[in-house]
C-alpha cells in the first residue's frame, strides 16, 4: 500500500473514531434516558450478547437468504422480460409507455397491498424485493436493447445469422451493459425493500430486529441493527456487486457511468 | 404537396401510438373484471374498478385525498428543503478540501448505506408518531443523496478550468462564484431528482410505520381494515403526482439548465 493510501486511510479511520468518541462522550453529557440515546458501549453489549444467543447470526442468515432469493427471481424475471418485449417491435410500442408507468410507481405503496394478498411474512418481504428488483432490471436491459445500432443486427442477419443467433450475438451482448447497471441500481433498491418489509411484516431478520427491538425500549439493539444494515450493504457492494459489475463490463469490453 | 402530406400522417403515426400504447392497460383491466368470473377470489383482494373509481370520487369529494395530499406534499417540501440545506455546505467542503474529504468520507459511506427508513424506528423514539420521525427521515434520505450530488458536481469541473482560473487570480468568492457554483449547479440540479425520488420513498415509507396522516398512513391504514380499493387509490394517486412533477418540472427544468449552461449530460 502506497503512504498516500495508508495516510488516507488513517484518517478516514480517525474521521470514525472521532465520530465514536463523540457519541460515547456526549452520552454523559447529555442527561436522557438510555433508551433515548442509546451510548456505543451499549451497543457493544447488546452485540456480544445477541450473537452469543445466536440471534443475530441468525437474523442476518434470515435477511441474506431473502434478499438472495428475491434478488435472482427478480433478475432472471425481469431479464426475461426484457427480451421477450425487445424480440417484437409491436410489443415494445405496445408495453413500452405501460413499464414508463410502471417505473413511477413507488414500490413502497405496493406493500400495504401485498400485505392484504399475501398476508404478513415472508411472501409478502420476497415479492417486495422481487418486484423491486423487476423494474430497473427491465428498464434498464430495454434502454439498452434500443441503443444497439440497427446495422448490427441487419448485418448479423444478412450474414446468415438466424433469429436466436442474433439474439445470442448481437442482442444479448448489447444488452448486458446497461443490463449489470440496472442490476446495481436493482441491488440497492432491494437492500431497501428487504430491510423495509422485514420492518412491517417478518419475524426475524435485520429490518425485524430494527423496529422490534424499540417497542420494548431496546433501543441499544435498533442501533446495532442499523449498523448491521449498513456494514452487510458495504461488504455485499464490495466483494460482490462492484467485481461482478467490473468483471462483465471488462469482460464486454464496454464502458458505462459509474455512479459512486 | 409533401409539406401538406408530412403533418396528418405524423398525426397518424401518433395516434397509432397512442392507441398502441393504450391496449395493454385496456387488456388488464378486462382481465381484472374478468377475474372474479374464473376464479373465486374475496371481493376484499379485488375491489372492482367500478369501486375503485367510487372510492376515488368518496375519497375526492369528502376532500379527504385533497387533505391528505396536502399534508404529504407539505412534509415532503420541509424535508426536502431542511435536507439540501445541510447538505450544500458539508457537500462543498468535501468537495473543495481534500483533509476533510478524506476524514469525513468513509463515515459518509457507511452513513449513507443506512440512510433512510431504517431511522424510522429512532426517529419515532426521538420525536413520537406523527410528522417529526416523517420529515426527520425525509431530511436524512435527502441530505445523503444531495451531498453525493454536490461533490460529484464540483468534482466534474474540468482541471483545466480550476487552473485556468486560478492562474488568472481567481481566489476566494469569486472562484467559487464564477467556477464552483456555476460548475456544480448542473449536476446538483440534476441529482435532485434523484434526491426527490429517494425522499419521496422515505416520505411514503415513513408516514407508514410513523405516521398518524398523509398518503402513505392512509394506505396502510386501509389494509388493515382490508381497504383494498382505498389502498389502490393511494398508490395510484402517488405514482400520477410523482409522473406529473417529473414531466412537468425535472425534465424541462433539467433541459433548460444544461443548456443554459452549455453543458451536457454525461451518461
Amino acid at each position: 500500500m502506497s503512504w498516500s493510501a495508508q495516510t488516507k486511510m488513517l484518517k478516514g479511520a480517525s474521521g470514525i473514531a472521532a465520530i465514536l468518541l463523540l457519541w460515547q462522550l456526549s452520552v454523559y453529557v447529555v442527561d436522557v434516558p438510555p433508551h433515548f440515546y442509546p451510548s456505543p458501549a451499549a451497543v457493544w453489549r447488546a452485540f456480544i450478547e445477541m450473537t452469543e444467543k445466536g440471534i443475530l447470526p441468525s437474523y442476518i442468515a434470515d435477511s441474506m437468504l431473502r434478499y438472495l432469493l428475491g434478488v435472482l427471481i427478480g433478475t432472471a424475471i425481469g431479464c426475461a422480460l426484457a427480451l421477450l418485449i425487445a424480440s417484437s417491435k409491436l410489443a415494445m410500442r405496445m408495453l413500452g409507455p405501460m413499464i414508463d408507468f410502471l417505473y413511477y410507481m413507488v414500490e413502497l405503496a405496493w406493500i400495504p397491498l401485498f400485505v392484504i394478498w399475501f398476508g404478513f411474512g415472508l411472501p409478502t418481504i420476497l415479492v417486495a424485493v422481487v418486484y423491486v428488483v423487476i423494474w430497473p432490471v427491465l428498464f434498464n436491459s430495454l434502454s439498452g436493447i434500443r441503443s444497439i445500432q440497427p446495422s448490427l443486427i441487419l448485418a448479423a442477419r444478412s450474414l446468415g445469422g438466424s433469429r436466436w443467433q442474433v439474439l445470442r450475438e448481437v442482442v444479448l451482448p448489447g444488452m448486458l451493459p446497461q443490463a449489470v447497471n440496472g442490476f446495481r441500481v436493482a441491488a440497492g433498491f432491494a437492500f431497501r425493500a428487504l430491510i423495509f418489509g422485514e420492518l412491517i411484516g417478518a419475524q426475524s431478520g435485520i429490518g425485524y430486529l430494527i423496529f422490534e427491538s424499540t417497542t420494548h425500549l431496546q433501543t441499544d439493539r435498533t442501533v446495532l441493527g442499523m449498523i448491521c444494515m449498513g456494514l452487510l450493504w458495504l461488504f455485499i457492494d464490495r466483494n460482490y456487486l462492484r467485481p461482478f459489475e467490473k468483471a462483465t463490463i471488462d469482460r464486454w469490453g464496454m464502458v458505462v457511468s459509474h455512479d459512486s | 404537396m409533401t409539406a401538406n402530406g408530412i403533418a396528418p400522417s405524423r398525426l397518424a403515426r401518433q395516434a397509432a401510438s397512442i392507441g398502441l400504447a393504450l391496449i395493454v392497460p385496456a387488456l388488464v383491466v378486462a382481465a381484472w373484471a374478468a377475474v372474479p368470473f374464473f376464479v373465486k377470489v374475496p371481493a376484499y383482494k379485488l375491489p372492482t374498478v367500478m369501486e375503485i373509481g367510487e372510492q376515488f370520487w368518496v375519497l375526492t369529494s369528502s376532500g379527504k385525498l385533497g387533505w391528505e395530499l396536502l399534508v404529504s406534499g407539505s412534509r415532503f417540501i420541509v424535508g426536502l428543503l431542511l435536507g439540501t440545506a445541510l447538505a450544500l455546505p458539508l457537500g462543498l467542503a468535501i468537495a473543495l478540501n481534500r483533509h476533510v474529504s478524506d476524514v469525513v468520507r468513509p463515515a459518509l459511506v457507511f452513513f449513507q448505506a443506512i440512510a433512510g427508513i431504517a431511522w424510522v424506528p429512532m426517529a419515532i423514539i426521538w420525536f413520537g408518531f406523527g410528522q417529526g420521525p416523517v420529515i426527520f427521515v425525509i431530511a436524512n434520505t435527502v441530505f445523503f443523496s444531495t451531498i453525493y450530488n454536490v461533490v460529484r458536481g464540483v468534482e466534474s469541473i474540468p482541471a483545466v478550468l480550476r487552473n485556468a482560473v486560478r492562474s488568472m487570480g481567481g481566489t476566494g468568492i469569486g472562484y467559487f462564484r464564477e467556477l464552483i457554483l456555476p460548475g456544480a449547479l448542473v449536476q446538483i440540479i440534476v441529482g435532485l431528482r434523484t434526491s426527490m425520488a429517494f425522499g419521496l420513498r422515505a416520505l411514503v415509507g415513513a408516514e407508514m410505520i410513523a405516521g398518524t396522516s398523509g398518503l402513505g398512513f392512509m394506505t396502510i391504514d386501509a389494509s388493515q381494515s382490508y381497504g383494498t380499493d382505498t389502498v389502490i387509490v393511494g398508490m395510484l394517486v402517488i405514482a400520477v403526482v410523482w409522473y406529473v412533477l417529473d414531466r412537468a418540472v425535472f425534465i424541462p427544468l433539467e433541459r433548460k439548465t444544461v443548456v443554459r449552461w452549455g453543458l451536457q449530460r454525461f451518461q
